[in-house]
């Protein structure tokens, strides 16, 4: 008898944790529309997009979703677009992934079954690679927000990459801190597969260019409530250096951290971070000084992204973070790789009239300097870099190439 | 040497984090056996409070601190009148997949209204300063001393004043206390008050060195359940110690064993102590 109260004792303890798994995966998997096509006269074109809409990740969801769904009105609005004689307008169908790979995937699937779209944005390495199991056999073209080098080596012939790889931020970045503090680092990224897969990238360029690394860690940004740890630990170190990167808030929580403890020297910013937001966290500039990192999109305005830059700021109340600037880009472009292929269901064809669609965005929409698509399907977007300098952000791009 | 003892003082900091959110918890478990997944949810409520007091209002710190507790308080009561107790003739299942609902409705009710920006809730206690050849800002020194005062502060309600005594003896034993004429409604509205007051409490001095967003509470709440275990359900001392052991084998773990590892190190512990102690270091024997 007492055996089997206890049994049930751990049946129900157990229980409520798998609920927890289950309602976790469940919750808000709902799909919608915006932009319906229900008010405009012609055919309608479902984009997906798979990424994180709740959770610790929801922000940068909503800043991809955000630039996605302006490109989207904007183009419905203007009286959609014709391909092969026919009126089409976008219609966006957004779904919840929590930035978990396996969830993306099913999306995936399932925006590509009920929705039949021709394209799914997925905004994550990992959620990228889930879908780039089954697109080619179910044929649809996975739009990849990931810098990731990795997501197009797989040799996926319906991925487009649309932001550049960090590779190219490896040297630049390493030559301005190491000449500006020194030549000790201590790396100090995210957790995460990406982290640590530019940590490691990072490590060979270094010691290259004659520097040494002194501390190895990482943060995990999902579980670590306080950064002093392991901050103490790399300090000990006396780097000249950190190695820092990961979602812009927490990040510029770490640098502020370092400051605290006593830190001096430089910060080599991984680009998922962005400058400018982190500098919003901690309300100025100065902990920041010395900090090197993709140069936030407002600091090079120019014909292609004013117009974007503003309309963004007066629709959303901030600055565009560069993810926005180039989901709404990328909109334009499939757009017109849509109108050159003559198609929009057949995503073999579109994707090779993507750099058709490059040459064709309209002038006021080219948010990057977007030239080419290289040979394994990745957007080649000219080089950015910001650096801190007495309390300002520089533009170093052009210096540094 | 001087880095052991900086570790310990981080150590203590998180530690008291932990132990401050896992008594709420462990009340709540130890009087209505509910494994409140929504405290991780109070936690946010609480920071978020507790901001916007301080943005919105302009009030002080302090200040704002003693309204998120009254507010997140409330609430807790209130999720106690409407949730909890019409299900208190249910099989427990239905209690667990309430919290949860709770949890999940919370959150989303704060991603609508606050949206899902990280906010950082500023302090006016920021300044850094060394003591002993260790660097700490006030704002961390500030956590240890409320921590221990609060917990001071609930150890002697509940030691020396009747109301406090009846919480205790509901939760030694729930049919003595009816038979001793102790009203079971009082004490759980009360007891969900305090614990939603402990976690306004937690977050608020935690928030200053971290951020508040919607996804908060996650940082905590498994953490915390796993301290209740490790101290035994329901347990008070259970929790505190819990907490703080959890707190060094972060810190001291991360710093001379691995850092990678330091999830390990407290999944190791729960699963050493688990094993010599089944129910826990400080479980009640009366079950």
């Amino acid at each position: 008898m007492g055996g089997m109260v206890l049994k049930k004792r751990i049946v129900f303890l157990l229980l409520p944790l798998l609920l927890l798994l289950g309602a976790c995966s469940d919750s808000a998997s709902s799909g919608n529309g915006t932009g319906s096509g229900r008010k405009y006269d012609g055919k309608v074109v479902n984009l997906g997009y798979s990424g994180p809409l709740s959770g610790p990740a929801a922000l940068y969801g909503e800043n991809t979703l955000n630039g996605l769904s302006m490109a989207v009105e904007e183009i419905n609005e203007n009286g959609g677009f014709v391909v092969n004689g026919e009126k089409h307008y976008l219609n966006l169908v957004t779904l919840d992934d929590k930035y978990l790979p396996n969830e993306a995937g099913a999306n995936a699937k399932r925006l590509v079954q009920e929705y039949k779209t021709p394209i799914v944005y997925v905004p994550h390495s990992g959620g990228i690679f889930a879908a780039q199991v089954f697109n080619m056999q179910t044929k649809f073209i996975i739009a990849a927000y990931s810098s990731e080098p990795d997501v197009t080596k797989q040799g996926n012939e319906l991925t487009l990459r649309i932001p550049p790889k960090y590779e190219i931020y490896l040297r630049p970045y390493s030559e301005y801190v190491m000449k500006r503090f020194g030549k000790k680092i201590a790396l100090l990224p995210a957790s995460t597969q990406y982290g640590k897969d530019w940590a490691k990238k990072l490590e060979p360029v270094w010691k290259e260019l004659g520097g040494e690394v002194v501390y190895k860690g990482s943060i995990d940004f999902n579980k670590d409530t306080d950064f002093f740890t392991i901050v103490t630990n790399a300090l000990k170190k006396n780097p000249d250096v950190l190695f820092i990167g990961g979602p812009s808030e927490p990040t510029a929580l770490v640098a502020k951290q370092a400051r605290e403890l006593g830190f001096k020297g430089g910060f080599l910013v991984m680009d998922q971070a962005k400058l400018d937001e982190m500098a919003a966290v901690l309300g100025s500039w100065d902990m920041l000084e010395g900090a090197v990192g993709v140069l936030p999109l407002p600091y090079s305005r120019n014909k292609g992204n004013e117009q974007f830059i503003d309309d963004y700021k007066k629709k959303y109340g901030k600055n565009p973070p560069s993810e926005a600037g180039y989901h709404y880009y990328s909109v334009y472009l499939f757009v017109e790789a849509m109108k050159a292929a003559g198609t929009v269901d057949d995503p073999e064809a579109i994707m090779k009239h993507i750099q058709e669609g490059i040459d064709r965005v309209p002038a006021d929409k080219r948010i990057y300097d977007i030239t080419k698509v290289d040979e394994e399907g990745g957007l080649v977007t000219p080089f950015r870099m910001g650096v801190v300098e007495k309390g300002k952000i520089v533009n170093k791009s052009d210096e540094y190439q | 040497m001087e880095i052991f003892v900086q570790q310990v003082f981080n150590g203590l900091t998180v530690g008291s984090v932990y132990s401050l959110f896992a008594l709420g918890l462990t009340l709540v478990y130890g009087i209505l056996h509910i494994p409140n997944f929504a405290h991780g949810a109070f936690y946010m409520v609480g920071g978020y409070i507790t901001l916007m007091a301080m943005t919105g209002w302009g009030v002080h710190y302090v200040a704002a601190v003693v309204i998120s507790v009254i507010v997140v308080g409330l609430l807790a009561v209130l999720t106690e009148r409407i949730v909890f107790f019409p299900l208190r003739n249910m099989p427990p299942l239905q209690d667990k997949i309430a919290a949860i609902g709770l949890m999940l409705f919370l959150e989303a009710f704060a991603q609508l209204v606050w949206g899902t920006e990280y906010r950082t809730m500023p302090t006016p206690f920021g300044k850094v300063v060394d003591v002993f050849g260790i660097t700490v800002t006030v704002q961390r020194i500030l956590i240890i001393v409320t921590a221990v005062a609060v917990m001071l502060i609930l150890y002697l309600f509940l030691k020396k004043t009747m109301t406090g005594a009846a919480i205790i003896a509901m939760s030694q034993n729930r049919e003595g206390a009816f038979l001793a004429g102790i009203n079971a409604n009082k004490i759980a509205m009360l007891t969900f008050f305090i614990s939603g007051a402990l976690a306004a409490v937690a977050s608020s001095i935690a928030s200053p060195i971290n951020l508040v967003f919607p996804g908060m509470g996650h940082l905590v709440i498994l953490k915390a359940f796993v301290i209740i275990i490790i101290g035994g359900m329901g347990s008070i001392p259970g929790a505190i110690i819990g907490g703080y052991i959890l707190g060094f084998a972060e810190s001291l773990g991360g710093t001379f064993i691995s850092n990678d590892y330091k999830d390990l190190i407290a999944f190791v512990l729960l699963v050493v102590i688990l094993t010599f102690r089944p129910k826990g270091l400080f479980a009640k024997e009366v079950h």
